[in-house]
């Protein structure tokens, strides 16, 4: 569905990867690992349609989304859901941040039409906002300011407000770096639940043991490179590649 | 309340030299002049604010400088310019603008500006690129996003506009010069507004006219405070 082939990015004059081809299919969790740094965020928000590749092509089933016109790579990059390592919410309510997806989704007329309806009923709030709250166990502090949320929480929300709009790519960016194992652990059930829903995940992490948790493929990224793609088990009981057996190994240490 | 019955109670107290609406009629025109003009400001101000943080163009550090000077700018020089612009010899001479409201507010627009413009910027430079790459990967187009960062920096534009509402109405230099601080025969105020009134009364030596008008002043920028903090605070659910 979504898939990237032969990408080059570079930061400035510093190459981050060359030739990096990855692939994500319906209801399908792809993990990449790889040492802090070597260009995972990178990789996701070019996978994104945020920031495009120097060189190679990301197509969304088919579409090459830097071939086609502006109006065109929005209507692509739609379909796609990111989630930052921070939460990154607004200074809103919870309900407001969730629903900003399938907001900024409709008419102008249609967003006035809700707003003054909001206003009027105080109950304008949409049931996919509820919905993807409930996925991430958070339903009952819609009405809650964002600010008001612990640091997991936070992420949570971040991680509904992504699936409110029900993308057909999911993008996370090492979600659960920063949380306890109470909140990793929602996290990483909302993954599943996304991945039932039929929706494409790629997760960045370096924490190998969350890669084996939730991936069913894995992707090394090691140097400025792809070293090795297969299943989940494959990579961690008998990887092809040598970089990748001493990366899994934790022999080698960057 | 009708506010032409704003003088009789003072006058009745402190014997005071007031006619029949003539505190109302300054302060009207103190207020009308002010918020005319920090509208207009605003109104110029918050998309050069944004054009700047978002977006490189030549001459762009120009425009900051511009900005970054127009904060100090001398309001009696600004005051001096805008009577030379529309003096009758001036450019703008055939519309007869000289000792008008129009006029104070054109000085008062260009004394208004730069800070609203250089607070503003500095708010929503200050809005962490988080929030926009947020915005932007959720499927927001340009605008959208553009919205997002205003809605993030809504605390600090009201406080841009506060400042400029501040420097407007506690004008008293470049008013004087353009509106002439005129009344009619009848006392009512046409281009009077409450600091030409307290100027003209202090010097004149009724100090306690000059400090009562003085307090009427003080409590108009309270109540415009709070109107606009008020504003921002409403705007929490967006």
């Amino acid at each position: 569905m979504l898939r990237a082939t032969d990408l080059t990015q570079s930061y400035g004059s510093e190459q981050v990867f060359r030739e990096l081809s990855l692939e994500v299919d319906t209801g399908e969790v792809v993990a990449v690992i790889g040492p802090s740094g070597v260009g995972k965020s990178t990789l996701l928000r070019t996978l994104a349609l945020a920031l495009a590749p120097d060189d190679g092509t990301v197509t969304l089933d088919g579409t090459a989304a830097w071939a086609v016109d502006e109006s065109e790579r929005l209507s692509l990059r739609r379909r796609i859901g990111m989630v930052f390592q921070e939460a990154n919410l607004f200074d809103a309510s919870v309900a407001r941040n969730v629903e900003y997806g399938l907001r900024v989704r409709r008419s102008w007329s249609d967003r006035l039409r809700t707003e003054l309806h909001s206003i009027l009923s105080s109950n304008g709030t949409a049931d996919a906002v509820y919905e993807s709250l409930e996925v991430v166990e958070l339903a009952d502090k819609a009405d809650q300011q964002a600010g008001s949320l612990s640091g997991g929480e936070a992420q949570r929300v971040s991680f509904a407000r992504a699936l409110a709009y029900d993308p057909d790519v999911l993008l996370l960016d090492e979600p659960t770096s920063d949380l306890d194992p109470r909140n990793t652990a929602v996290i990483e059930d909302a993954i599943d639940a996304a991945r039932d829903r039929g929706i494409g995940v790629v997760v960045a992490t370096h924490d190998m043991h969350q890669a084996e948790r939730v991936a069913d493929r894995v992707a090394v990224l090691l140097g400025d490179t792809v070293t090795e793609t297969a299943p989940t088990e494959v990579i961690f009981e008998d990887p092809s590649d040598a970089r990748t057996r001493k990366f899994i190994s934790g022999e080698l240490v960057y | 309340m009708p506010l032409e019955s704003l003088g009789q109670p003072l006058s009745a107290v402190f014997d005071l030299p007031f006619r029949d609406g003539y505190v109302w009629s300054i302060t009207y025109v103190s207020l009308y002049v002010s918020l005319v003009a920090v509208t207009l400001s605003t109104l110029v101000s918050i998309p050069v604010a944004i054009t700047m943080a978002f977006s490189e163009f030549p001459g762009k550090q120009f425009v900051k400088s511009v900005v970054n000077t127009g904060m100090g700018f001398p309001s009696v020089v600004v005051g001096l310019a805008v009577l030379f612009l529309v003096s009758n010899q001036g450019p703008l001479g055939s519309m007869n603008l000289v000792f008008t409201r129009e006029a104070m507010i054109i000085s008062q627009f260009v004394l208004a500006t730069p800070p609203i413009t250089a607070i503003s910027l500095a708010a929503i430079t200050g809005v962490g690129k988080n929030v926009r790459d947020a915005a932007r990967v959720l499927g927001g187009t340009r605008l959208d996003v553009a919205l997002v960062v205003l809605k993030e920096a809504r605390y600090g534009i009201a406080t841009a506009i506060l400042a400029g509402f501040g420097r407007a109405i506690s004008e008293v230099g470049s008013v004087l010069i353009v509106g002439g601080n005129i009344t009619s025969a009848d006392g009512i105020s046409k281009t009077r507004t409450l600091t030409t009134a307290i100027q003209l009364e202090a010097r004149q030596g009724r100090y306690e006219t000059a400090m009562l008008l003085g307090a009427v002043l003080l409590v108009l920028v309270l109540v415009v405070n709070a109107v606009v903090v008020r504003f921002s605070d409403q705007g929490v659910n967006w």
